[in-house]
């Protein structure tokens, strides 16, 4: 029975060894690994019964995180910490659980929350730490910042600017910017968009492989209407 | 972490992560700290390479040694391949991501002989000479096992040592050896000669073949007075004392075979005239029931898997086969975990563990009944009958099953069309046994999908000098099954003949068609097992440039007395038996199974397994 079970958030990281994992056989392996771990996971009904874990949102092939989350749901209860340990001795290599949670029974999913995410995007060598000091202000002043787009059917000019939350300058050697955009079910933004959006800008060719892309947080929102973490702002026990 | 590829290649290929290990159970090493680095490469793609029982063993029997990194390599997909010669990166061992070029051995296992072209491209992309009179001493010594390397003779120009037999049985001397002769700065040369003390390694620079005019080999003689004139595979005498690893290695992406492999025994006890696999793996050793719990917990623990399949080559001739699975199933019911059994045989069937089965899962049914007559079935020495088969399938769908897979053989022996035709009536026959349930129980409706493969003489065998088809016979035949199929739940389908005909040219043939492998490499060939990206025209013209007539290895008939190429080679099973049960196929006599009667084939030599058995 759903009811009963016990709640739990976790955080972790997805490194440079599983960043070609995509998001489904991601799933898989961490399923393997909570077995491995001999949690007591909690299991759907129905016909073909699946382990109640969901994560936060999927992670673009190829993208690196520090700051994934996901909910999972035990049969018996452990301790947040036990369920860290388990977990980290049983992870894929370049995972890491950095925190566990226990939430309140009535604690909103983890999908539902999510409202924001923010990114760390590497760029390629032509994007030198100067060009983006020079442009990230202007950048972000103009009155749109329009990408083609996919959508289900065809590629559509859309306003980005909007999903921009905060953007700022984050080069050492390497040309690097930190953005805040929206994410979850209601908008979303791809930093891959705000990278093509920002190359644009300043005259240079976007290839989608080039850059590097680092997943850094995820938030929901706050009482007041800020973001906060997605375990930071969660109702815990 | 380092990578072989750049990260921008990798984003830019089908699936990066074949090309990145880092697997749930990955053995790690310093390699600046072994004295010895094997690569262990599987010529054909990941996903398929790591469904592969035997690597998963051989892996973790080599790693237990401190002194040695056992590595794997697959080949690269097409996308990949083009991406590594453009960029100049070598072919290299996952776990190290450091080029296999600089290991101590390179080992292929041969699992079909439509590899060929693809262990070629491996040795190429590594940058390894392809022939061994190329290569030097700054090369890695080519080591080859697996089933096809009981006929060495088509690749012997290529690879430096056969190893012919179960790898836990030889591979610690041989690296011991090779350690202490690598201290005392020996040479590649002096190794190899050493290796000519063991029974089950075979190199081939020590053997010279001589021909007959007419094509025929004359004599194959050793040239070095320490090769034996006939090398004898080796094998475990006794499964539960021999190593099995306790983990797997678990792919993070999908593979064909996701799932824990328990291995119940090794060799057949039925030998169905037409099975390699079936002769060269004599004599069946089982494992003990408690030896087999054990290992499946330990390996179901350490995976995360959720399935178990217990394999082997007739998983229910295992001896105590329904309290095996049963038992299993009752283990782990409660964990989510089902049980596959990939290779039932339809006699055996009982309803009682098919429901227990279908309680976890469902899946369909696989039967191989390989004939459509009495009469063939007996030729081929596969003991069962129609009414085993039809029973089989009732069973199955009163158990509720929809799906029946029914596999056959085209071109068998003694095939006449009548034989054909039987395949088609049989399919039939098997619906009407669903339309004999009462309406009320058959809610849903079934289909019965038949699927006939070619058939292809195999060495060892009582047809190893028999003639195959053509593939134009093959298609012939099978429109005729198609066109005599009258129910429309039958589906039927038949093998890729031409991949066929090319495969029963490997698989008999002799040194001199290296010649063609390696021209037909040179023309593009490569993942020749794969129908989209098989091109036999290709394979005709190397064939043609090569001056080698195909028909010669595939169609014709041998007589008892001609010198086969694998003639210096013994799998333990004698050829008096060979030809014995040749003769009694002609005449449709069946021979009793190991369990029933020993039939004295020769395997008993080994000194183990059923041969010993009291019956
Ligand atoms: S010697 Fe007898 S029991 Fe042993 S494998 Fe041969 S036929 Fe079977």
């Amino acid at each position: 029975m759903t009811n009963d079970n016990f709640k739990y958030r976790f955080k972790f990281t997805k490194g440079e060894e599983i960043k070609f994992i995509g998001h489904l056989d991601f799933m898989v392996a961490f399923q393997r690994a909570i077995k491995r771990a001999d949690i007591p996971i909690a299991y759907s009904n129905g016909f073909n019964p699946h382990q109640l874990l969901n994560f936060a949102s999927p992670l673009s092939l190829g993208y690196t995180s520090i700051g994934d989350y996901g909910d999972l749901q035990l049969q018996n209860w452990l301790s947040a910490d036990e369920i860290k340990t388990r977990l980290n001795e049983n992870m894929p290599i370049g995972v890491k659980i950095l925190e566990v949670a226990e939430l309140s029974k009535n604690a909103k999913k983890v999908m539902t929350s999510l409202c924001a995410a923010s990114y760390e995007v590497k760029f390629e060598e032509a994007v030198t730490p100067k060009i983006i000091e020079e442009n990230i202000d202007k950048f972000m002043l103009q009155d749109e910042i329009i990408v083609l787009k996919k959508t289900k059917r065809n590629l559509k000019d859309t306003d980005i600017k909007p999903d921009i939350l905060e953007i700022e300058n984050a080069s050492d050697k390497a040309g690097k910017i930190k953005a805040k955009v929206n994410a979850g079910s209601v908008k979303n933004l791809k930093p891959e968009s705000v990278a093509e959006a920002f190359m644009k800008y300043v005259g240079l060719e976007f290839n989608k492989n080039k850059n590097r892309y680092t997943r850094l947080d995820m938030y929901m929102s706050d009482q007041n209407g800020g973001l906060v973490g997605l375990i930071d702002g969660v109702e815990k026990i | 972490m380092y990578k072989a590829i750049p990260d921008e290649i990798l984003l830019d290929s089908e699936k990066p992560a074949r090309y990145i290990g880092n697997e749930i159970n990955v053995v790690k090493k310093d390699s600046e700290k072994v004295d010895i680095r094997f690569a262990f490469c599987f010529p054909d793609v990941y996903e398929v390479g790591m469904s592969h029982l035997g690597l998963q063993i051989l892996y973790y029997f080599l790693n237990r040694r401190e002194d040695t990194y056992c590595e794997r390599c697959f080949a690269p997909w097409i996308d990949m391949e083009e991406k590594m010669r453009q960029n100049n990166i070598p072919l290299f061992a996952l776990e190290s991501q450091q080029p296999i070029k600089n290991f101590d051995f390179v080992g292929f296992t041969l699992q079909y002989e439509l590899c060929y072209t693809n262990v070629i491209n491996m040795l190429d992309l590594a940058g390894i000479p392809i022939y061994r009179k190329d290569r030097t001493e700054d090369d890695p010594i080519i080591i080859c096992g697996g089933s096809c390397a009981y006929n060495p003779e088509p690749i012997a120009d290529f690879v430096d040592m056969f190893y012919l037999g179960e790898g836990e049985v030889l591979y610690d001397k041989i690296l011991d050896i090779y350690k202490q002769y690598k201290k005392e700065g020996r040479s590649k040369q002096e190794f190899l000669e050493r290796m000519l003390d063991f029974d089950g390694l075979y190199m081939p620079q020590f053997y010279d073949v001589t021909y007959k005019e007419n094509g025929q080999i004359d004599a194959i003689t050793p040239n070095n007075p320490k090769a034996r004139k006939v090398i004898t595979k080796v094998i475990v005498k006794d499964l539960d004392k021999v190593f099995y690893p306790e983990k797997q290695l678990v792919p993070l992406i999908e593979v064909v075979h996701d799932r824990v492999t328990v291995e119940l025994f090794r060799g057949c006890i039925r030998g169905c005239r037409f099975c390699q696999a079936g002769f060269v793996y004599r004599p069946v050793r089982e494992k003990r029931f408690e030896t087999l719990l054990k290992q499946a917990e330990s390996l179901v623990k350490s995976s995360g898997h959720d399935e178990i399949s217990l394999i082997s080559l007739a998983t229910s001739d295992y001896t105590c086969f329904h309290e095996l699975a049963s038992g299993l199933l009752d283990e782990f019911k409660n964990k989510e975990i089902s049980i596959s059994l990939p290779s039932l045989r339809v006699d055996s069937f009982s309803l009682d563990l098919m429901q227990k089965i279908q309680e976890v899962r469902k899946s369909s049914l696989t039967f191989a009944a390989e004939a459509g007559t009495q009469r063939l079935r007996d030729v081929i020495n596969k003991n069962i009958t129609e009414d085993d088969i039809l029973n089989g399938c009732k069973l199955a769908f009163e158990g509720g099953w929809l799906k029946v897979k029914m596999y056959f053989m085209l071109g068998l022996p003694t095939e006449t069309d009548e034989d054909l035709i039987g395949i088609a009536q049989l399919c039939d026959k098997i619906v009407e046994k669903f339309f004999e349930i009462p309406k009320e129980d058959r809610p849903r409706p079934i289909t019965v999908n038949a699927s006939a493969s070619c058939f292809v003489p195999k060495p060892f065998t009582p047809f190893q000098w028999d003639a195959q088809d053509t593939y134009e016979d093959f298609s012939r035949k099978g429109q005729l099954v198609k066109n005599n199929i009258k129910r429309k739940q039958v589906r039927f389908t038949y093998h890729n003949t031409m991949m066929s005909s090319l495969e029963g040219v490997m698989a008999r043939g002799d040194r001199r068609i290296s010649a063609a492998i390696y021209r037909a490499w040179q023309l593009g060939c490569k993942y020749d097992g794969w129908t989209d990206l098989f091109d036999y025209s290709k394979w005709q013209k190397a064939f043609n440039d090569t001056g080698i007539d195909m028909s010669f290895y595939a169609n014709r008939l041998r007589s008892y007395d001609e010198v086969l190429p694998w003639d210096h080679i013994s799998v333990g099973v004698s050829k008096k038996f060979l030809i014995e049960e040749r003769e009694k196929a002609m005449r449709a006599e069946v021979t009793p199974n190991c369990r029933q009667k020993c039939s004295n084939c020769g395997a008993k030599r080994f000194g183990g397994g059923v041969c010993f058995d009291e019956r």
